[in-house]
Parts: C-alpha cells; sequence; structure tokens
C-alpha cells in the first residue's frame, strides 16, 4: 500500500492538532471523572493521542530516510567517487 | 495548592503536563517555526513524551476516580444509594461504612469490589457492563421503576466483608451469635447480609418479601 506524500510540516501540524483534541478529552475525564468523559478519554483521547504521535514519527522516519538516501543518490557524481581506482 | 498536589499526585502530574503538551502543540501551531532538529525535539515533548505521561498518570487517576462514590452515584439510578450513603441519620450498612474514615469517600468500591487475584480487572468489567446496562436500559428510566429493577447480580459474597473482618478477630469471635456460625459464615451458606445477620446493606431497595440478591421475576425473564 503506497503511503500518501503528505509535506512534513502539514502532517505536523495536523499531529498538533490531534494532539490538542486528545489531551482535551483526558484533562475533561480529570475535571469531571464521571463514566461518559472517563470511557471517552480512555478510548478516544488515548486512540487520538495514538495517531498524532503515529503520524508525528512517519514525517520524523521518513525525513531520516530522506536524508541518509541522498548522500548515497549524490555519490557517484562526486569527484572524489571518480577518481577513486 | 500543595496539599492538594500531595493529596493527588496523579491528577497533578498529568494536568502539568498536559498543559506543558498544550502550550508547545499551540507554539507550533501559531509561530509556525522552521523545521529544524530542535523544532522537532520541540514537537517530541509536545507530541510524544509529554502526552504519554499524561495519558499514563491519567489512566491512573482516572481508575482512582472510579473508585470514588461521586463516580457510581453520577448515574441517576444510584443517587439513592449515595444519598443514603451520604446520610449521616442513616443506620443503613452501606452508611455505616461510608462513616469509615478510612475508605468511606469510596465505600461502594470498597464492598462490591472483587478481591481475587484478577480483582481489579474483574470489578473493571463488571463497571463496563454497569455502563452498559445504564445507558441501554436504565438511562430513561425513573427512579421508581429502576429501584424496582435493579439487583445485585450474584448473592452478596461474605468473602468481601472478609477482606476487612477476618472472623479470626478476638472481638468478632466475642459475639455469640458470629461463634456459632463461623463455620457457616466462612463457608458463605449463611450471609452476612441476611434477615436475621445484619440485614441487606440497601433495605430501601428491597422489595418487601423479596430475599437479597434475588432479582424481580420479571427481570430475570427478561435477560
Amino acid at each position: 500500500m503506497k503511503v500518501p506524500n503528505i509535506p512534513a510540516m502539514t502532517a505536523l501540524r495536523i499531529s498538533a492538532v490531534l494532539t490538542l483534541v486528545g489531551l482535551a478529552l483526558m484533562v475533561w475525564s480529570m475535571l469531571e471523572p464521571t463514566p461518559l468523559p472517563v470511557m471517552l478519554a480512555m478510548t478516544v483521547g488515548q486512540g487520538i493521542g495514538c495517531m498524532a504521535f503515529g503520524l508525528y514519527l512517519y514525517v520524523v522516519i521518513r525525513d531520516i530516510r530522506r536524508a541518509r538516501r541522498a548522500p548515497s543518490l549524490e555519490s557517484p557524481e562526486s569527484p572524489q567517487a571518480s577518481d577513486t581506482p | 495548592m500543595v496539599s492538594w498536589i500531595i493529596a493527588k499526585p496523579f491528577l497533578a502530574a498529568a494536568l502539568a503536563c498536559a498543559a506543558g503538551a498544550a502550550v508547545l502543540a499551540l507554539w507550533f501551531l501559531v509561530r509556525k517555526p522552521t523545521l529544524t532538529r530542535a523544532t522537532k525535539l520541540v514537537l517530541l515533548a509536545a507530541i510524544g513524551v509529554l502526552p504519554l505521561v499524561t495519558a499514563g498518570t491519567g489512566n491512573v487517576a482516572g481508575y482512582e476516580a472510579t473508585k470514588a462514590r461521586r463516580f457510581c452515584g453520577s448515574c441517576h439510578v444510584m443517587t439513592p444509594y449515595k444519598s443514603d450513603s451520604e446520610d449521616l441519620h442513616s443506620t443503613t450498612l452501606a452508611a455505616r461504612h461510608a462513616r469509615n474514615a478510612l475508605f468511606g469517600d469510596e465505600n461502594c468500591y470498597a464492598c462490591h469490589a472483587d478481591y481475587g487475584m484478577f480483582g481489579t480487572v474483574v470489578t473493571k468489567i463488571g463497571g463496563m457492563r454497569h455502563v452498559y446496562e445504564y445507558t441501554f436500559h436504565y438511562r430513561n428510566m425513573s427512579l421508581e421503576e429502576a429501584r424496582e429493577k435493579i439487583h445485585i447480580r450474584k448473592p452478596f459474597q461474605n468473602a468481601t466483608c472478609m477482606h476487612c473482618h477476618s472472623t479470626e478477630g478476638p472481638s468478632w469471635n466475642a459475639i455469640k451469635d458470629h461463634a456459632s456460625i463461623l463455620d457457616r459464615v466462612r463457608a458463605g451458606t449463611v450471609s452476612c447480609a441476611s434477615e436475621g445477620c445484619h440485614g441487606p446493606a440497601h433495605p430501601f431497595s428491597k422489595p418487601p418479601g423479596k430475599p437479597p440478591g434475588k432479582p424481580p421475576a420479571t427481570l430475570e425473564s427478561a435477560r
């Protein structure tokens, strides 16, 4: 399955918004500990938080892999590589 | 403030981490900084570390909150049970246990929890069942109707009483009625909450003529 190539900044902004939504649910459950907020926080709130962190990790890992791949793509064009016997 | 933090350390930690994470996330959304390594580290704290700590400590605080009578009484059908527990003039078993300084605020949990090896998990699964029952069967029910229909699922186990009242103490055994039925109490063949002994903990909820722990026949056939 091909993962859509979302710009890093957009993905991180979505991640930050999701984090705020998840945190809001968690804080609501702590300030009003009744069944509905507590259950929402422990299911939906934590699910949203996990999605946000997953999106962040996806962006960071993708950037690291791109950064590693970039020098290896450039190496055949570098003079040192061609001069090497 | 300091005493509140000491009294509820998990809740305080969760709220502090949530506030920190929110501030950092909002900073990122409002200021739109360049995506450098430092920015990613700030986001690691805002999206990863602090929310994880919030979720972890929040879960502990949430589990603790579910033990409170305030939590149990937040469903309207539990109002009479909560009111009775909070009535300083009530002489019911539930009310007398609610006046215990050690666990009074958590008297529902103290008496209805399972104290087996996986007791906490079993109790929480039972709690989820309560939420299901309330949402789909009792939510729109009047208090009078609910009082008729609400029943304990299994007969109340003496083992729950014996979690505190071990039946080993000399003061407990000094009572003749206790000593005479000691084996039967320990075996659970005579209920501590039976008529003639201590009686039901919530006597107002028992229709006259119905033994404690037995659901009304109409409800049993409906399940």
